[in-house]
C-alpha cells in the first residue's frame, strides 16, 4: 500500500509526512488533491499534495492536527507504516495563466495547500505574493515559499494562554483581514487567492471585495468519496449547486454562498467532539 | 424416468429474524434454508423442459433454472454433491449467484414466469439460488470449484483494463480471467463491489459475501487496483496504450438532486451520501468507526425504488420515525416487493402523490420541514407506461431533519468527459456489441443503462467480455 517514507511534526500541531504513492505522484497538478483513509475504521479525508516526485514516486502532505483523525494520524502512525488508501489525484488542477500580480494568502496550515499553486504562477511569470496568518508556533515552510515566489509574508498572532481557542482564534482573523487590506491598500494586486478556514475566507473576500479584484477560494466543504458520487461536496456557487470534488475545489469566491457553506462544513461538530473526547479517554486509559 | 408429481402448492418459507430484533441491527434479515428446506422447495418444482422453461425466459441471464433445481433433488443424499452440481450449472451463466439470489428482483423475472403459480405459489428461485451459493461458500464447494477451474485456464498473452468494480465490471474480469485474458480493474473507491458494497445494507446483503465474491476472482488471477479514479488518476486513452481492451463499467454514480430551494441545508443527504456513510463507512458503528451520520428524530426519504427502501431501513435501525414519500401512487412503486414489505414491518409510513417544492431550515442552516405539493393521477400514461401525475395547487408540510433523496442518478461525469467518447442524455452509446465509440473501448451496465439492476449489470459484463473476446481473437490473428 502507500509506505510512510518519512514523517515529523514541523511545528505545533502541524505533521509532515512523505508518502509512496507512485500513481498519484505520476499525475497530480497543484491545486488538486487525495482522499486519504488511514485505519480499518477511520475516515476519508481529504489532503492536499505539496510536492511530489513523478520518477521516485512519492508525494508529502501536512496535516493541521484537528480532530480524531489527523490526531491518530500523528499518534498512531510511524515510519514504515502504511496509510490503508490514498486515492487521487482529485479535483482540477488549478488554472495556469498569466494572472499578474498576484496575493496568495493561506490562514493557518491553509498556507501548505497554497503553495503547489503559488510556486507554479510564480514559474509561469506571474509576481507572486504569499501571506501567512497563524499561530507564533505553527509558522511552516517559511524557506520554502521564500525560494519559490517573489515575496513571502508571514504574519504570526501571538497565543494568549488566558484565553480559550475560539477567542485566539477570533485574534487570527483580525490580522488576516487587517493585513490583507493594508496589502491592497497600498500596492496593486490583479488577483486574490486564498486558502484556510472557511469563515477566514469569507471574511478576506468582504475586504477584497471592496477593492473589487478577482479572487479565487480553494474550498474544505465536508468530503466522502470525492469522486462526484456522494454529494456532500456540494456548494452553491453563482446560483447552481456544485460539488467541490469534481467541479472544483477552486472557486470564484464573488459567487460562493459562503453562509451555507459555513454552516454546512459545521454540520457534525458534535460528533467530531465525542469522537476526539472518547479516543483521549481511550489514550489516557492505554497509558495507565 | 418419468416420475409423477405431488404437486405442492405452497412455498416452503424461508425463516426471518423477527422484527423486533432486526430494526435494531444491521444484521441480515433473511436467514436462508438449509439444505432439508431447500430440496423441500426444489422438490415443488415441475422441472419444466429446459427449451420451454418460462422461468429461463424470465431471467436476464437466461441461468438454467429447472437444470440446478433439479440437482439439488437428484443428489439428496449426498449434499455436498448435490451442491457442487447445482453451482456448476449456475456459474455457468451467473458468478455472483449469492448476491442475485438476494437482490435480484426475481417476482418480475423468472418467478413471474414460473408455471407453478398457476396452481399455487411460485418456486422460490431466488431462495434456492441463494441457498447453493451461500452452502458452495461455507462448505469449501466454491473452492474445490475454482481449483478445478484455474489450472485449465490458457493465457492468452492479451491484457484487458475493466473501469469500475461493480457487477458489470467483476462479472466482466470473472469471464474475461476464465478465458485466459490479464485483467486489470481500476476502482476509484477503496473497496471493490460497486453499489454492492457502498450502496446496498448489511442487512439485505451483508459484505463478507461481496468479499468473497472479490476473492474468487483474485483466485482466477484478476488484479484489483483500488484508489484509482479513471478520469484522473489514469485516462482511458493511456489505458488504451497499455491494454488490448478496456471495459468500462462505471455505473450511474452521481445522485440526481431536486432543483428546490433549501437543497443544501444541513441534514439533507442523497441516498448515496447516506448510504455510503452507513455502510461502506460503517456509520452505524460511530464512534468505533470514525465516519459520522446524522439520523434525526423524522426522517422523510423521497423516492420509492430499491434506494429508497434501503435508505428508510437503514434509518428505522437508527431509531428514528420514517416516512417514504413518492410522487406517485403505491402502484408505481419500483423496489422489490420482498423490499416493501420488509420496510412495511419494520414501521415505515408511506405518503403517496407528494411531491416536494421547498426545503424549510432554521437559522443555522439545519432543516426543519419539508414542503410538498400534493399530486393526482390523470388518465394519460408516459412511455414506461406510468400513469401522468399533476400538480393539485395544494400543500402539505411535513417536519423533519433529516430528508434523504432517492431519486435517481446519473452516470460518472469523470468518465463521460472522456474524449471522443458518444454520450446521449448522460449514458455512454454502444453498439450490438457493447463496443463505445472508440474502437477496443466496451461498456456495459449503469453507465450505458442510467439506473438497471444487479442482473442487467451482470449480463452486460458477459456480453461485453464474449465480444471482447471476439475482437481480441481477431486481433491476435492479425497479428499472427
Ligand atoms: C480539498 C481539500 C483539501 C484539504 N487539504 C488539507 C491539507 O492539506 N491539510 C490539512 O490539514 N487539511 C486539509 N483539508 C481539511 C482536512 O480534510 C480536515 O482537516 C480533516 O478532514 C479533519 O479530520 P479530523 O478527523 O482530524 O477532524 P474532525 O474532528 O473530523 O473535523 C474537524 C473539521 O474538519 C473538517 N472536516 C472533517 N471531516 C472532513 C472531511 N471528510 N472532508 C473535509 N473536511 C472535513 C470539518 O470542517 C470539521 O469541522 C482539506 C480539505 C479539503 C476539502
Ligand atoms: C441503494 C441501492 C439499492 C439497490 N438495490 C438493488 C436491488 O435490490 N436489486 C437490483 O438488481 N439492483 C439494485 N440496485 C441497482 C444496482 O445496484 C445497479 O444497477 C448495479 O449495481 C449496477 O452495476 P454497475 O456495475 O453498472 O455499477 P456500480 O455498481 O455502480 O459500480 C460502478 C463502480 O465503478 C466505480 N467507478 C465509477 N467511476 C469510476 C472511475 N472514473 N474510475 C474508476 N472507478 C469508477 C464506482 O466506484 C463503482 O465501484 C440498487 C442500487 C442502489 C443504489
Ligand atoms: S417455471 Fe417454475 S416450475 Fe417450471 S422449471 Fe421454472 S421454476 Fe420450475
Ligand atoms: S465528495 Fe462525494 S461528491 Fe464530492
Amino acid at each position: 500500500m502507500y509506505k510512510i517514507l518519512e514523517k515529523k511534526e514541523v511545528a505545533m500541531r502541524n505533521v509532515w509526512y512523505k508518502v509512496h504513492a507512485p500513481h498519484v505522484a505520476r499525475k497530480v497538478q497543484p491545486g488538486q488533491f487525495v482522499i486519504v483513509r488511514a485505519f480499518k475504521n477511520g475516515e476519508r479525508i481529504p489532503l492536499t499534495p505539496i510536492m511530489w516526485d513523478r520518477e521516485e514516486g512519492w508525494i508529502t502532505l501536512m496535516t493541521f492536527i484537528r480532530g480524531k483523525t489527523t490526531m491518530r494520524m500523528a499518534n498512531e502512525l510511524k515510519v514504515g507504516d502504511e496509510l490503508l488508501n490514498v486515492a487521487g489525484p482529485l479535483g482540477n488542477p488549478a488554472e495556469m495563466k498569466k494572472l499578474g500580480r498576484v496575493l496568495a494568502i493561506g490562514a493557518y496550515t491553509g498556507i501548505v495547500e497554497v503553495y503547489p499553486i503559488a510556486r507554479a504562477w510564480q514559474e509561469i511569470g506571474n509576481d507572486v505574493t504569499t501571506l501567512h496568518v497563524t499561530f507564533e508556533p505553527m509558522v511552516v515552510m517559511k524557506e520554502d515559499f521564500e525560494k519559490a515566489v517573489g515575496r513571502h509574508i508571514v504574519e504570526p498572532v501571538p497565543m494568549d494562554m488566558t484565553k480559550d481557542m475560539r477567542e485566539n482564534m477570533k485574534n487570527v482573523t483580525k490580522r488576516l483581514t487587517e493585513k490583507v487590506r493594508e496589502l491592497l491598500e497600498t500596492e496593486h494586486f490583479d488577483f486574490v487567492f486564498m486558502v484556510g478556514p472557511t469563515g477566514d475566507q469569507k471574511a478576506v473576500f468582504q475586504v477584497v471585495k471592496e477593492f473589487g479584484i478577482p479572487m479565487e477560494a480553494d474550498l474544505h466543504p465536508i468530503m466522502v468519496d470525492g469522486t462526484g458520487m456522494c454529494g456532500s461536496c456540494r456548494v452553491t456557487v453563482g446560483g447552481e449547486v456544485k460539488f467541490a470534488c469534481i467541479d472544483g475545489p477552486g472557486f470564484d469566491a464573488y459567487k460562493v454562498a459562503w453562509d451555507e457553506l459555513i454552516a454546512r462544513t459545521g454540520y457534525y461538530t458534535d460528533m467530531e467532539m465525542l469522537a476526539m473526547q472518547e479516543y483521549m479517554k481511550a489514550l489516557q486509559g492505554g497509558e495507565q | 424416468m418419468a416420475v409423477k408429481r405431488k404437486i405442492i402448492k405452497e412455498r416452503v418459507p424461508t425463516p426471518e429474524r423477527p422484527v423486533e430484533e432486526r430494526v435494531k441491527s444491521f444484521v441480515e434479515v433473511n436467514l436462508g434454508y438449509t439444505f432439508e428446506l431447500a430440496v423441500k422447495e426444489a422438490e415443488r418444482c415441475l422441472q419444466c423442459p429446459y427449451d420451454y422453461a418460462p422461468c429461463i425466459k424470465g431471467c436476464p441471464v437466461h441461468i438454467n433454472i429447472p437444470g440446478f433445481i433439479s440437482k439439488l433433488v437428484q443428489y439428496r443424499d449426498d449434499p455436498h454433491r448435490a451442491v457442487k452440481e447445482a453451482l456448476n450449472v449456475i456459474w455457468a451463466c451467473n458468478s455472483l449467484p449469492a448476491t442475485t439470489g438476494r437482490v435480484c428482483p426475481q417476482e418480475d423475472q423468472c418467478e413471474m414466469n414460473c408455471v407453478m403459480g398457476k396452481v399455487g405459489d411460485k418456486i422460490n428461485i431466488g431462495k434456492l439460488e441463494r441457498f447453493v451459493a451461500d452452502y458452495a461458500r461455507e462448505n469449501g464447494i466454491e473452492d474445490e470449484l475454482l481449483f478445478e477451474i484455474v489450472p485449465k485456464i490458457e493465457k492468452k498473452g492479451q491484457s484487458v483494463a475493466i473501469i469500475g468494480a461493480g457487477p458489470a465490471g467483476l462479472t466482466a474480469a470473472g469471464e474475461l480471467a476464465r478465458l485466459g485474458y490479464d485483467v486489470t480493474i481500476y476502482e476509484a473507491l477503496h473497496e471493490p463491489g460497486g453499489v454492492l458494497m457502498y450502496g446496498i445494507p448489511e442487512f439485505r446483503l451483508p459484505k463478507d459475501i461481496v468479499e468473497s465474491e472479490i476473492a474468487k476472482l483474485k483466485r482466477l488471477g484478476v488484479r484489483i487496483l483500488t484508489d484509482h479514479i479513471v478520469g484522473r488518476t489514469v485516462t482511458v486513452e493511456e489505458l488504451l496504450q497499455e491494454y488490448d481492451a478496456v471495459f468500462i463499467g462505471s455505473g450511474a454514480g452521481t445522485p440526481r438532486l431536486i432543483n428546490a430551494p433549501g437543497i443544501n441545508l444541513n441534514g439533507i443527504y442523497t441516498a448515496n451520501e447516506f448510504l455510503t456513510r452507513v455502510n461502506l463507512m460503517k456509520a452505524y458503528l460511530f464512534p468505533e468507526y470514525d465516519t459520522p451520520v446524522k439520523v434525526g428524530k423524522r426522517v422523510v426519504v423521497i423516492g420509492a425504488g430499491n434506494t429508497a427502501m434501503d435508505a428508510a431501513r437503514s434509518a428505522r435501525r437508527f431509531g428514528a420515525e420514517v416516512i417514504i414519500a413518492y410522487r406517485r401512487g403505491e402502484d408505481d412503486v419500483s423496489a422489490r416487493e420482498e423490499e416493501v414489505e420488509h420496510a412495511k414491518e419494520e414501521g415505515v409510513k408511506f405518503e403517496f402523490f407528494v411531491n416536494p417544492v421547498e426545503f424549510i431550515g432554521d437559522e443555522k442552516g439545519n432543516l426543519k420541514a419539508v414542503k410538498f405539493e400534493r399530486m393526482r393521477p390523470i388518465e394519460e400514461r408516459d412511455k414506461r407506461g406510468k400513469r401522468k401525475i399533476v400538480g393539485t395547487g395544494e400543500y402539505v408540510t411535513i417536519e423533519a431533519d433529516t430528508v434523504i433523496i432517492a431519486i435517481g442518478k446519473h452516470p460518472n461525469r469523470l468518465i463521460i468527459n472522456t474524449p471522443g467518447l458518444k454520450v446521449e442524455r448522460g449514458r455512454i452509446v454502444v453498439d450490438e456489441n457493447l463496443m463505445t465509440s472508440i474502437p477496443g473501448v466496451f461498456a456495459g451496465g449503469d453507465a450505458i443503462r442510467g439506473e438497471a439492476t444487479v442482473i442487467l449489470a451482470m449480463g452486460d459484463g458477459r456480453r461485453a467480455a464474449k465480444a471482447i473476446h471476439e475482437y481480441l481473437t481477431r486481433k491476435r490473428e492479425e497479428n499472427a
